[in-house]
């Protein structure tokens, strides 16, 4: 029986071999794959050994319908193309997960962080009478408190605060500028970007507490200028190109008693705001950058024509201090010989006729007369190693001390200066928040992050 | 310390920025000034007060608040939106140079388009929109923020293919992406409320460029004490060693994640 089925197997199998070769032998003779093409072909393609690699086939790829890759241009590199084709490899080892109606949380620290531990001062105010001194501190978000006369030893890392206000309840964040109020000592605190609001604290208010008094304000506010003699209160704001004027005491969404704002104003992205009594001036700082509003929106708020965009030099604009509306500047100073580098907060000394602008990516600290105009040269400059001035961002003056302090947002120090001092002078004494030999990393509201791959650094834009 | 710093008045740069691409394919740095309306391209090694290599700029532009941008090197074409609209501009343009494409209309459901990023592999287009909130908002609103994927070439007044958003998405407003087309996803910085300072449910989530409706993200790292994150504005990879860098603009940091899942 097994004998039986086994022959009847192998009689099968040959059976099924003699069909093959009987096809086989078809197809060579019979012509139908047109022997002397085929031969002609393979002379002509015939490959030898040359010790180097050789085309050996081409498939065309199939057609592509839109949903696909499409072929790199040249103007694509070969190893952008390459860095796709081994990420792809890669990723087949690792699943994409299949269910879209959950999420898979992954939660774990970072393998590495930069930020900066210390405080990073941007803006300065001083009251002599009661030797308060406020610090803002755009890194941690906090405002400190120190003594005027306090003095940082070189070898110390730091000075401790007498009062930090500081926290989530403070409606405080992206500090750019403080007033102090010489009756009440209570603090004005500017923010700028994240929080649209004026925070006023008390002498009293300490560590993560609400504002006694908030005032709603534009979006992107940073300088701050109060007239005492007639109780009100200047902002400016980068956003609207504008200084927004409010009653000292308003609270709440009070409306500003007016806007000096508009095309002709020659406010161009505005930062510091200082007033002259003595002579009923308004200065303020501009950066140059400014877009234009419409006739119909001469007075709306971030209406800007699309593309009216242009870049001018830096400039500080002069007012008549009750300019209201779309008013031209009495006078502007700005050209090279000013040495104008993103100036930032400005200070006003009547009696000797003198602007301090700190001057950010200068370094310096420039002196110009309330007179000046145009392409004019400051009278002074603090500037130099000796002076620690770095990225100055904050200038206030304490006229009964005749002292000039600077916040410096470069090396966690406020430096405190004679105020007719010149050049490349030490400060009389520095207030530092951190050590002395780490300067500030300065990341400010980081909005966003790129990765230089070619050098391997990443790119912070502030 | 940083190893360069790009800032003063000749790089024409405002002190504001919201965004910023590097272009390894041409080595250049794309940044925006939106108070000046411009797209400022350096060169990649730029360091200290320099200028611009390249400004786009002018009425033909149309450009209004450029906050962010982005930057196509496979089909070299630089990205902005531009509130209700997406305008796509050569990667060359110098100058006062029209839109090569402009995405706009009722169709469209662009309105605060405050990022976006292209999948020049996949070809689409992602756009983030923001929610329109105030930092000064008496009551909390329901979230419209949203991911909008068109096609890459899209022109005029078109449907996007998707829409991401809805309770589900946990999307309040979307800041900063990026993508990474080997594996089709967009992983997008999603920083919570506006008006609080270390906002519930701040996250960075990755979603598929395929997904659509009301849908999580793939993956997510939440803020939290765990990943150290309070509020993510930024985001941006490094597919060589498998990271995810974030920009958290509470703490004022960058921090690294390693995450060889998404790679």
């Amino acid at each position: 029986m097994d004998r039986a089925f086994r022959l009847r197997r192998n009689g099968v199998a040959l059976g099924l071999i003699s069909l093959v070769g009987v096809l086989a032998a078809w197809v060579l003779f019979s012509g139908v794959s047109h022997r002397a093409a085929l031969s002609a072909d393979s002379q002509s393609h015939f490959r030898r050994p040359t010790g180097s690699a050789q085309l050996v086939s081409v498939e065309p790829l199939p057609e592509m319908n839109g949903e696909m890759c499409e072929w790199t241009p040249a103007s694509a590199s070969a190893s952008l193309a390459a860095a796709f084709s081994q990420e792809r490899m890669a990723a087949a080892r690792s699943a994409m997960p299949a269910d879209a109606g959950t999420s898979i949380v992954l939660d774990r620290p970072p393998v590495r962080s930069i930020r900066d531990p210390n405080p990073s001062f941007s803006a300065i105010a001083v009251e002599p009478k009661t030797n308060m001194l406020v610090v803002t501190d755009e890194n941690l978000f906090q405002v400190l408190e120190y003594d005027r006369l306090d003095n940082t030893p070189p070898k110390a890392k730091m000075t401790e605060p007498k009062r930090v206000v500081g926290g989530t309840l403070t409606k405080a964040e992206m500090m750019c500028g403080v007033y102090i109020d010489p009756v009440t000592l209570d603090t004005y605190i500017v923010n700028n970007d994240t929080q649209d609001w004026l925070s006023i604290f008390s002498k009293n208010a300490r560590g993560n507490v609400a504002p006694d008094r908030v005032l709603a304000v534009p979006h992107g506010t940073f300088g701050i200028a109060v007239d005492e003699a007639r109780q009100e209160l200047y902002l400016t704001v980068q956003h609207n190109n504008e200084v927004i004027v409010y009653r000292k005491m308003a609270e709440g969404r009070e409306s500003p008693l007016r806007e000096l704002l508009g095309n002709a104003t020659g406010l161009e992205d505005p930062h510091g705001v200082a007033l002259d009594a003595k002579d009923d001036l308004l200065f303020v700082t501009n950066h140059g950058s400014v877009s234009y509003r419409g006739e119909e929106s001469s007075r709306g708020r971030r209406s800007f024509q699309k593309g009216s965009g242009k870049l001018n030099p830096p400039s500080i604009t002069v007012y008549p201090r009750d300019a209201n509306g779309n008013v031209a500047p009495l006078r502007t100073i700005s050209g090279p010989k000013t040495g104008l580098n993103w100036p930032m907060q400005i200070a006003v000394d009547e009696e000797r006729g003198e602007l301090y602008v700190a001057n950010d990516m200068d370094h310096s600290i420039v002196v110009f007369k309330t007179t000046d105009q145009g392409d004019v040269a400051p009278t002074r400059i603090i500037k130099g190693p000796k002076t620690n001035v770095k990225n100055p961002t904050g200038v206030a003056l304490d006229l009964k001390n005749k002292e000039l302090w600077v916040a410096n947002m470069g090396n966690h120090a406020a430096t405190v200066f004679p105020l007719a001092a010149n050049g490349n002078v030490p400060p009389l004494r520095t207030i530092r928040g951190g050590p002395s030999d780490e300067l500030s990393l300065m990341i400010g509201n980081p909005g966003a992050v790129g990765y230089d791959s070619k050098r391997d650094q990443i790119l912070v834009p502030n | 310390m940083p190893k360069r710093l790009i800032a003063g008045q000749a790089t024409k740069l405002s002190r504001t920025m919201h965004d910023i691409r590097y272009d390894a394919v041409n080595d250049e740095l794309l940044v925006t000034n939106p108070f000046a309306q411009a797209i400022m391209v350096f060169a990649g090694d730029v360091n200290g007060n320099q200028p611009p290599k390249r400004i786009i700029q002018g009425p033909q532009t149309q450009m209004s608040g450029s906050d962010r941008l982005e930057v196509d090197t496979v089909h070299n074409e630089i990205i902005v939106p531009n509130g209700d609209a997406i305008l796509v501009f050569p990667r060359d343009a110098n100058g006062d140079v029209a839109p090569l494409r402009t995405i706009k209309g009722s169709n469209t459901l662009l309105r605060q388009a405050t990022s976006v990023v292209v999948d020049p592999v996949n070809n689409v287009l992602i756009v983030g929109l923001n929610s329109g909130e105030s930092s000064q908002a008496q009551a909390p609103r329901e979230p419209n923020g949203a991911i909008l994927i068109f096609n890459r070439t899209d022109d005029g007044n078109v449907k996007p293919r998707a829409v991401i958003k809805g309770p589900k998405s946990g999307i309040t407003r979307i800041n900063q992406m990026a993508v990474y087309p080997p594996r089709k996803l967009v992983i997008a910085a999603q920083p919570g409320p506006i008006e609080q300072m270390e906002p519930e449910g701040a996250y960075v989530g990755i979603w598929s460029i395929d997904d659509n409706g009301d849908v999580p993200p793939r993956w997510k790292i939440n803020a939290g004490p765990k990943s150290e994150m309070k509020k993510p504005r930024g985001v941006v990879l490094n597919p060589k060693n498998k990271e995810l860098i974030i920009a958290d603009m509470r703490l004022n940091a960058v921090l690294t994640y390693y995450f060889p899942e998404i790679f």
